[in-house]
């Protein structure tokens, strides 16, 4: 289902309420009421259009944005994707980590070693995350804000010029590692290799939310490839060609 | 993308396409990864980089060439046809599959549902499923103690291209990809214990 403005927002939740934490993201917040996509993105001073292009995104992974699209700030973006970062290490993360400290502590004397096993992998996923977020945060996001701020003030520092050809967007797409793998191979661990607890109950849970969050990096890093990365080499174009 | 049954389709038909990709989403193991319409040039070099696990093809999306194209994509890839009742035998028996696509949305489910049963059938019977052998037990051992493949060759006396065969067999028994996820399988199972690893 592709996504219109004139849509009621609480059918397009009704229809896939995995958008919930997406919209959050924009601080659209459940009991918005019965309003349109477009009434409620004005009421929040949300862009309705780049609104409409990430949850299409996110909802659809058929969905290809075309170039027409590209006409928002980077800024919104660069926001968006800090607030998903948030939801991962301050919410999704310490919830998984509390079930797995819980299935340690309701496990058998004899298996809690194994358990503990699986706690200190995750916690090693976790660092890796944490790494690859502040790299985001801290390197690509500064840059993109800084791209923009040149496109709109037409001068072009020396400085930006130089980033640009030691280091262009092109490389992020390759370095964009693969921080998947871990949440496989625990999936793994929990299904076939750890004792079952409590006729599985926490694991379950825990299964539940890992999916989730893997599904939910998943469209993450579609969104950093397929809307970021563009709108960045656009403007990478737009300053070689103004320089 | 972890677990997704990728498939690509090959169809020219709009409506036929359109139809297919909505058949598709109602499975949710299943992850159409490309379409194409036929006319693509170098048709199989692109699919076979995609690796999908099934090719979904109308054999009149590429008329004449069907024959040099099942060839050039070699035997990796079971080749379902989207067939109908017109569509002469000697074209039927050349895919692995066959879906007849004047059947009942009941019907093409319940076929796709065999055949993506097949895939993970066709997993269990190969090796994957059986425990790792002796010599994948050393190794994983090594890996676990932090050795690079180079270093596990020369103590074993093996290629460097052998010890890499090895590692690939035991992530694909186990479905575990890092080495540290390695490492808790094997204190797990007592491949190693937690002294080893500190050495």
């Amino acid at each position: 289902m592709r996504i219109e403005k004139d849509m009621k927002l609480a059918d397009v939740i009704h229809h896939d309420f995995n958008l919930i934490p997406v919209i959050n993201r924009f601080g659209i917040q459940l009991g918005f009421g019965d309003g349109t996509i477009e009434q409620i993105c004005k009421e929040q001073n949300v862009n309705t259009a780049f609104f409409l292009l990430i949850i299409n995104t996110y909802h659809d992974p058929q969905y290809f944005p075309k170039k027409h699209l590209q006409s928002f700030p980077a800024g919104s973006l660069v926001a968006y994707l800090h607030n998903a970062h948030e939801y991962y290490l301050e919410q999704k993360i310490p919830e998984i980590k509390k079930l797995i400290t819980k299935l340690t502590e309701e496990s058998d004397e004899k298996h809690k070693d194994n358990f503990k096993l699986a706690l200190n992998f995750f916690e090693e996923y976790e660092r890796e995350l944490t790494a690859h977020i502040d790299r985001e945060e801290t390197s690509v996001y500064p840059y993109v804000v800084e791209l923009e701020k040149v496109i709109e003030t037409g001068a072009t520092p020396k400085k930006v010029l130089a980033r640009m050809q030691s280091y262009s967007i092109a490389d992020y797409e390759d370095e964009h590692e693969n921080v998947e793998e871990k949440l496989y191979d625990l999936k793994n661990l929990i299904i076939k290799y750890l004792p079952s607890v409590q006729k599985d109950v926490i694991s379950y849970k825990i299964l539940r939310e890992l999916f989730d969050l893997e599904r939910d990096l998943r469209e993450h890093a579609r969104i950093e490839d397929m809307i970021l990365v563009p709108k960045v080499e656009a403007m990478e174009f737009t300053i070689r060609k103004m320089s | 993308m972890a677990g997704k049954i990728s498939i690509v389709l090959i169809e020219h038909s709009y409506l036929l396409r359109a139809g297919m990709e909505s058949l598709l989403m109602e499975l949710p193991e299943v992850q159409l990864t490309e379409v194409f319409d036929g006319s693509e040039k170098r048709l199989a070099e692109k699919i076979l980089h995609l690796k999908p696990d099934f090719i979904m093809i109308n054999p009149k999306s590429v008329r004449d060439s069907l024959n040099s194209f099942i060839r050039s994509l070699g035997n990796e890839v079971p080749l379902t046809g989207l067939i109908d009742e017109n569509t002469p035998p000697e074209i039927r028996g050349k895919f692995k599959h066959i879906l007849v696509i004047t059947d009942s949305k009941y019907d093409l489910l319940n076929r796709m549902h065999k055949l993506i049963g097949t895939h993970y059938t066709k997993k269990s019977d190969s090796h994957e499923s059986r425990p790792l052998s002796e010599r994948e037990t050393t190794v994983l051992k090594h890996v676990t103690q932090g050795m690079t493949n180079q270093e596990i060759a020369e103590k074993l006396f093996l290629s460097v291209h052998t010890v890499t065969t090895h590692r690939k067999n035991i992530t694909k028994k186990l479905g575990i990809k890092t080495v540290s996820g390695l490492t808790v399988y094997a204190l797990l199972n007592k491949v190693i214990d937690m002294r080893e690893i500190n050495q």
